[in-house]
């Protein structure tokens, strides 16, 4: 009796550990749940790789039946470190499709890649906290032939880095007029105000004048990808594609032939806003731009997306930054790429009493005044005078948002993000290419021959394949093929190739064999999925 | 008696020695400029496999440890050990510090010279070390890294499977070339088998060529209005999956002179790029390899075809890479080659030839700032210092007629064909075209590896040309080190400075209380530049070629100091008072 209560007890202990977090996961924390998720029979857990810092990179593949042969969808996570929301949604959504949607795997494959930057994520839970991008290869980022000499330091001890202000004449910034808290560049329209030098917390450990330049950490992932890879810049690694954890989740990508949209929570965000279309950039020999039909494809899951989802969009001007995943994704392995941060800082109510109305908003004035308004009162530093070794004789003081605030909602609010997004993604799997035959014909011509007339039908609101698609040798051709010997076939082919199909397009087929029996035909691509006729001569 | 005997065995001890290297002395002479006893006996009219190639650089190790180190810097797609050889004066100096000549061939599996060409450089270097007091010093100075075969697996299967002369030219992957979803369902076949894949012809009214009647091997395309007798229909293979296409599916198709990180794109912007810069195991290990020896300041990656000496940028897209005074050191030596190699001409990939991004010359000179070429081996001009043009049928049937008497070319013979009934099978064999024939092997390998040679002494070499003292009162002194470059090449190429790929050179001294040090920028009016910050190690950008730069310090005490220079590309030298 007692033995029973006691394991009853600790399955609720685990149950409401596991359901009833208070905060984002630790790395521990998302390794228990994806194994949660591998003992279900539709999920398989598997590891790429192990970075140079000793973490796994996870891959969760959910499905059922011919899981290769079906179209799928990754949903990407971590691809920022210090977005930490990124990796809570992938995995949410997993969980909610396991638990709540398990016909959807049926019909499509789901790849779910939670945290591409273990060692960044860390540092939400880390003893000195701060928004960073580098695993834990030792990189030169300001190419001194200096490695890591000038990090962070927390100067005021309170285990975040922010910013430190300098009271100078020379100084660059002031205060904004409507939040002293805020600092801002002077324009020319600046009036008589003190002046400040702002910069990153930390002390110039290497005497160049610059602050916090070099940091302990190393390739941005998201800064890494070969799509305008920004060589020689700081986070992005001798070329791209040079860490273990991308190395391993492209290895993998290039073998899962069956992908056909990508959809990345990140900071981009390409679905409250599709992107737009250039017509000479995309001309160009290295494309630069989104090709016509899939800004397209783009607008109407564009639309989905709106009609999905609650938040109105409110300064998301990044529709993509050099070597990053999502543009990776479509530029460069030719698949549908969506990303969305999931959540951002909405736009707060205007100040009725703002007397200095063409004062420009920033995210972080933004910030601030939404926070006022949800009562967040844990998010700002305020600015503490210290003492500063560079700075003898000068005011220094410590202070600012705090980290990770402006990029991850509170908590409470995931649960609601969660579900509106596993919903839009489902939405995009019921679009996606669907192959069938219809209208079959068998009609007996003279001498025992038969004609075969067949419509092939992508029966879907996305075609086959993406204009880009098309162009790359990483997506298979849909491949019609007919299952009688060739000496049997007199008019037709045998196994025909077709590049691409529209949405909703139909192919007529036609055959005139001879003889009986029973025939097979087959059409498709791992990405479109297989349709299968049995014909009876 | 034992005294006589005893003495006498010495004698004809010492009589047979002597006779034995009289021998070899009456057997032969030297001709100018070649080793004449080396060491290694080595044929250099004939090409070698992969076994034959690590066979040789193994009794070049062997023969001479104090010259050269011997190692593997990564495996291929089958496994095989990517060989390097070292080759440098172990004796003096640190060869991973001195200025390196990095030299590979064969990144192409069918351009097969490159190894043959880069081993003779081993070869010539190591058993002239001892003779030339030109190559003797260069040892001292310099280091090579020879690399001769990059793609290891694939030349094997071009040397020892059917091949036409440019296949398989990938690595021996196999991937889906039609999109069908198979892969490698549809290579050539041998269907003669003789280890060639040759031509296909027909008999067909429609056909646009006939056959010379003075000389059965040769085509000749007829007049618009004429009626022919044969048609091609390409090389030698089979429609093995049905679907309609003849070896449109083999081994490969990817090249692995697209895979470097500069510039990558993708395979729709560029056919033959794999997943992503440095996907495969060959390149990857020359990259790393490279990234951890910063000293190659130089480097000649081997290919053919084309009688080429071949400069960046390889895209038009990327003409900012190469500004005026790097370009201004590539046409110095290149000009020199043009001289060194008669029939070769000196180009620039994107202009002369065709686009190509992610190329293995355009990494080493973008990523790395390192001066590079790729030779295109192998010219027409070669055989008859005529220009009549690459694959002129009339000039080669000519040279298998009179110089290599019918070795070339396979005949035609009929065959009977499953989808194409009746046609003929002939052609010139895998081996020619693209490879030298044997009597030409040896010339352009020495003229080549003289033009590397050429390469490599053009990197920096410094010293400390001259150090004066001035004598400022209150115990303090001024020291200035002038530090000298005698050849063409900077310490950092321009592109090494745009983008700060390699540390500064530093100059430090020792010895002396350093009060301040500082870049003298133009003595004669007194233009320094302080270096406030760890003043005893001058930070230098650079060290320009054919030039000099002065440091200086203000020192107090030091009677007897020692001035270094370390120098990622220009190696290290020591000054000592």
């Amino acid at each position: 009796m007692m033995r029973h209560t006691i394991s009853l007890l600790l399955f609720f202990l685990v149950h409401t550990l596991v359901f009833a977090q208070a905060d984002y996961p630790n790395l521990n924390e998302i390794t228990n749940r994806l194994e949660a998720l591998d003992k279900n029979s539709n999920a398989t857990l598997s590891t790429l790789t192990t970075t140079r810092g000793g973490n796994p990179i996870y891959a969760l593949k959910l499905g059922t039946g011919d899981l290769e042969n079906k179209p799928a969808i990754a949903v990407m996570g971590g691809v920022e470190g210090y977005h930490v929301l990124s990796t809570e949604l992938a995995l949410q959504f997993a969980e909610r499709l396991i638990q709540n949607h398990p016909q959807a795997v049926e019909h499509t494959t789901f790849l779910v890649f939670p945290n591409m930057s273990p060692e960044a994520y860390e540092q939400y839970h880390a003893k000195l906290k701060y928004e960073r991008r580098g695993n834990s290869s030792n990189l030169n980022h300001d190419r001194d032939g200096f490695l890591n000499e000038d990090p962070y330091e927390d100067l005021n001890k309170d285990g975040f880095i922010t910013q430190m202000r300098i009271e100078n004449p020379t100084g660059q910034y002031v205060m904004h007029p409507n939040d002293n808290r805020l600092m801002v560049e002077i324009d020319t329209s600046s009036s008589d105000v003190k002046r400040y030098q702002v910069f990153s917390e930390g002390i110039d450990n290497d005497k160049d004048g610059k602050y916090n330049e070099d940091l302990i950490e190393g390739v941005a992932f998201n800064k890494s990808l070969t799509y305008n890879f920004p060589a020689f810049e700081p986070l992005a690694g001798d070329f791209a594609v040079s860490q273990k954890e991308s190395r391993a989740l492209l290895d993998y990508l290039f073998q899962q032939w069956n992908i056909f949209a990508f959809v990345t929570f990140g900071p981009a965000n390409n679905l409250s806003s599709p992107l737009n279309y250039n017509a000479a950039k995309a001309k160009k020999r290295i494309v630069a731009s989104p090709l016509e039909d899939d800004v397209a494809i783009n607008k109407t899951i564009s639309e989905l997306y709106n009609n999905t989802v609650s938040q109105k969009p409110y300064m998301q001007e990044n529709q993509g930054t050099d070597g990053d995943f999502f543009q990776w994704a479509y530029f460069h392995f030719g698949r549908l790429s969506f990303s969305t941060p999931g959540w951002w800082v909405p736009e707060a109510k205007q100040d009725s009493i703002s007397t200095e109305s063409k004062l420009k908003v920033t995210k972080a004035s933004n910030f601030l005044n939404w926070a006022k308004q949800e009562s967040l009162d844990d998010v700002f530093v305020k600015w503490q005078k210290i003492n500063h070794p560079d700075f003898e004789n000068k005011t220094v003081e410590v202070g600012g948002i705090k980290p990770f605030m402006v990029m991850n909602p509170p908590f409470s609010k995931v649960d609601s993000i969660a579900t509106e997004h596993t919903d839009f993604i489902l939405k995009l799997a019921r679009y996606q290419p669907k192959l069938e035959f219809h209208n079959l014909k068998i009609e007996s011509l003279k001498g025992g021959l038969k004609r075969i007339s067949v419509d092939l039908l992508n029966n879907a609101n996305l075609p086959t394949h993406s204009q880009l698609g098309e162009r790359s040798r990483w997506l298979q051709k849909v491949r019609i093929e007919l299952s009688a010997s060739k000496e049997k076939i007199l008019t037709g082919n045998q196994i025909e190739l077709v590049s691409k199909m529209d949405a909703f397009e139909t192919k007529t087929l036609s055959w005139i064999v001879k003889g009986n029996g029973n025939l097979k035909l087959k059409a498709g691509a791992p990405h479109t999925g297989f349709a299968e006729l049995n014909i009876n001569l | 008696m034992k005294n006589f005997e005893y003495t006498f065995s010495i004698f004809l001890i010492t009589l047979l020695m002597l006779s034995n290297s009289t021998n070899a002395q009456e057997k032969f002479f030297r001709a100018i400029g070649t080793p004449h006893q080396p060491k290694v006996e080595a044929s250099w009219n004939r090409y070698n496999t992969y076994d034959g190639i690590v066979d040789l650089m193994q009794k070049i190790a062997k023969a001479y440890p104090k010259l050269t180190r011997l190692e593997s810097i990564g495996k291929s797609v089958e496994d095989r050990d990517i060989y390097m050889l070292t080759v440098s004066d172990f004796g003096t100096g640190d060869p991973d510090k001195k200025p390196a000549m990095y030299i590979d061939g064969n990144i192409h599996s069918n351009e097969i010279q490159g190894a043959e060409f880069s081993l003779y450089t081993a070869w010539y270097l190591t058993e002239m070390f001892e003779d030339l007091e030109f190559i003797n010093q260069l040892l001292k100075d310099k280091t090579f890294y020879i690399v001769p075969t990059i793609n290891p697996d694939a030349r094997d299967n071009y040397m020892k499977e059917p091949n036409t002369p440019h296949s398989p030219r990938s690595g021996m992957l196999v991937l889906d070339n039609d999109g069908d979803g198979q892969s490698g369902e549809d290579g050539y076949n041998d269907l003669n088998n003789d280890n060639h894949i040759t031509y296909m012809i027909r008999k067909s009214p429609t056909g646009r060529y006939i056959k010379d009647p003075q000389d059965g091997r040769r085509l000749i395309q007829v007049e618009a209005e004429e009626q022919g007798e044969y048609e091609m229909l390409g090389f030698e293979g089979v429609d093995v999956d049905g679907d309609g296409n003849v070896n449109e599916d083999g081994v490969g198709y990817y090249d692995p002179n697209r895979d470097w990180g500069w510039k990558w794109q993708p395979d729709y912007v560029q056919r033959g790029a794999y997943k992503y810069p440095f996907s495969l195991p060959e390149t990857r290990a020359v990259a790393d390899f490279v990234l951890k020896h910063p000293n190659i300041a130089g480097a000649q990656s081997y290919h053919n075809y084309g009688g080429m000496i071949l400069r960046g940028p390889g895209a038009e897209e990327d003409k900012d890479t190469y500004n005026r005074e790097d370009v201004r050191i590539y046409d110095a030596i290149a000009k020199k080659g043009e001289e060194m190699i008669p029939g070769y001409r000196y180009l620039t990939v994107y202009k002369d030839l065709y686009s190509v991004f992610g190329g293995e010359l355009d990494w080493f000179y973008g990523g790395r700032g390192i001066y590079t070429y790729t030779n295109e081996l192998m010219v027409s001009y070669l055989y008859f210092h005529k220009n009549e043009g690459r694959g002129n049928q009339e000039e080669e049937l000519k040279v298998d007629k009179y110089l290599t008497f019918g070795d070339a070319f396979v005949e035609w013979e009929k065959f009977e064909h499953p989808q194409y009934g009746g046609i003929e099978i002939g052609g010139f064999k895998k081996n020619f075209g693209r490879a030298h024939p044997g009597f030409l092997l040896e010339q352009d390998a020495h003229r080549n590896m003289a033009f590397t040679i050429y390469h490599a002494y053009q990197t920096p070499k410094l010293s400390v040309l001259d150090v004066t003292e001035k004598d400022l009162g209150s115990g303090l002194k001024e020291v200035t080190a002038t530090i000298s470059n005698e050849r063409l090449m900077p310490t950092h190429s321009s592109q090494d400075l745009k983008y700060n790929i390699e540390r500064p050179d530093l100059i430090s001294i020792s010895g002396a209380n350093v009060v301040a040090g500082m870049i003298v920028e133009d003595d004669d009016f007194n233009k320094v530049k302080e270096q406030i910050q760890n003043p005893e190690t001058i930070r230098v950008p650079n060290i320009p070629g054919m030039d000099t730069i002065k440091v200086r310090w203000i020192v107090s005490g030091g009677r007897n100091f020692k001035i270094n220079v370390d120098s990622a590309k220009g190696g290290i030298v020591s000054w000592n008072k």
